[in-house]
């Protein structure tokens, strides 16, 4: 799994390394299971502080979607979308969608837009989560 | 005299040719050790810096020959040959400092970082699913070495009770020692020594951090993961070289054979060993799959962690091993600890060598 970071963005780094975990857990890149390398080693590997891993690994561990262990190291694990997460959700795409219409972006686009990306993630991902 | 002249034309003509070649062989964003964006791989002021210093090479090379030449005429002194070569290697330094300066000025003159976005990859499954140790090509320097210690121990009653123990340039033994454990085991243990830290290098290489293009993390990742086992195998067969040439020298001490080419029996498997190495390295220096899909990210401007463009310095950074950015293979994190140690065992080895078989 490649992970990358944009060190010009406004969006901090351990932000950004959550986020393309989930990413690649999206496109069936990680499964289950799949291990992630231990905090140092992904900390030395992008030359960055080790806090800023530890940081996303321990918010990727809030939301579920990793286990952290001292013998097997962080492992992704199966994700649940319970009511609270949907919830959660829903009202970050309603911002994410606003700030589309705000901008005058014709809802066929923003439409077209989403679809594109689901379908950038793993088809077979997608059917199991439908 | 004669072989001697051969030998170091040889080795001058190699060290002459990877210089010259280097420019091309070497990452295109990373010109004489100075980190660039893709937009300026053809800048002028690469092309020009790149013109100059073959230029300069060249001449060095030229001028390096000629005066060892001059010098051996005129002294007799053999040594004056291989002084030749470290003239070459160290004027071939000042060729790439002067390069280096003059692309970092352009880069700074010329703000090439200015409105990148610079970015950092990392392939995980470096990691957790690293590639596989070539294994079996592992034994051909583990056989002759044990192959050798065992060939010394059932010959060691026959061998002669006085061995040559050190050599001149030319093969002809200057000291003798009586026989015993120390002096008729010595290259052994050389080997032995050299056998485990290139084996061990070997198995460092596969723990060290790839260093992948962001603007294609993909191809990057892929070629780093060929060049790694290809690094493995190039070292290893270079430890097997090595340990025949010992066995051979060795084997002419116990038998107290004395011959002018006795020289030949370590140079040539160790020239053909380092050969084979550079040209494996060297053809595959350079990911030359097509350009992917682009991330738009560019890599991030790390000049200040290179001195001189050579020398990697990160404390901050666990890895022992990095990949050379101007060069080939590998080289130490001289940040890391245990980089001391490992300089340290090799110095102490090829000195040990030197003082045992051409010392004077």
């Amino acid at each position: 799994m490649i992970l990358t970071v944009d060190l010009s963005s406004d969006v901090p780094l351990y932000q950004q390394l959550r986020d393309r975990v989930v990413e690649a857990i999206a496109a069936g890149d990680l499964s289950e299971g799949s291990p992630l390398p231990a905090t140092r080693t992904l900390a030395s590997d992008f030359g960055i502080n080790f806090h800023t891993v530890n940081k996303a690994y321990e918010l990727l561990r809030q939301q579920g979607l990793i286990r952290l262990n001292r013998k097997t190291g962080a492992v992704v694990i199966a994700p649940v979308a319970n009511p609270t997460f949907r919830a959660d959700w829903t009202a970050r795409a309603r911002t994410l969608l606003a700030e589309a219409v705000a901008r005058g972006v014709p809802a066929d686009e923003v439409l077209t837009a989403c679809h594109d990306v689901l379908h950038t993630f793993n088809a077979s991902q997608l059917e199991d989560t439908a | 005299m004669t072989l001697a002249i051969v030998l170091c034309s040889a080795l001058l003509a190699l060290v002459l040719a990877i210089g010259l070649a280097l420019p091309s062989i070497a990452d295109p964003t990373v010109p004489f050790g100075v980190r660039i964006p893709p937009a300026h791989v053809s800048d002028p002021a690469i092309t020009k810096q790149i013109r100059l210093y073959r230029g300069r090479l060249l001449g060095s090379g030229v001028l390096a020959a000629a005066g060892s030449v001059t010098l051996y005429s005129v002294t007799g002194e053999t040594l004056m040959l291989p002084l030749s070569v470290l003239v070459l290697v160290g004027a071939w330094y000042g060729c790439f400092v002067l390069a280096h300066h003059g692309i970092r000025a352009a880069k700074a003159a010329g703000g090439w970082y200015e409105g990148t976005r610079q970015g950092i990859a990392v392939d995980t499954e470096l990691r957790t699913r690293p590639p596989r140790f070539p294994w079996l090509w592992l034994a051909p320097p583990l056989i002759i070495t044990i192959a050798t210690v065992l060939i010394g121990v059932v010959r060691y009653p026959s061998m002669p009770e006085i061995l040559a123990v050190h050599y001149t340039a030319n093969g002809v033994p200057d000291r003798l020692a009586v026989k015993s454990v120390s002096t008729a085991f010595s290259l052994v243990f050389v080997q032995v020594g050299l056998t485990a830290l290139l084996v061990g290098i070997a198995a460092a290489i596969f723990h060290s951090r790839a260093d992948l293009d962001p603007a294609r993390p993909a191809g990057s990742a892929r070629w780093f993961r060929r060049y790694t086992v290809l690094g493995a195998k190039a070292l290893l067969g270079l430890a097997a070289m090595i340990d025949l040439g010992m066995l051979a020298s060795s084997l002419l001490m116990w038998s107290g054979t004395i011959t002018p080419w006795a020289p030949l029996t370590i140079v040539v498997p160790v020239l053909a060993g380092v050969l084979v190495a550079v040209i494996v390295l060297a053809r595959n220096n350079r990911d030359w799959e097509p350009v992917e899909e682009g991330t738009g990210l560019v890599h991030r401007d790390d000049d200040k962690q290179w001195r001189g463009g050579l020398l990697y310095i990160n404390r901050a950074d666990h890895a022992l091993f990095v990949p050379r950015r101007y060069g080939l293979g590998w080289t130490v994190n001289a940040g890391n600890p245990q980089a001391a140690i490992l300089l340290a065992g090799i110095a102490g080895l090829i000195t040990l060598l030197i003082v045992l078989r051409l010392g004077r």
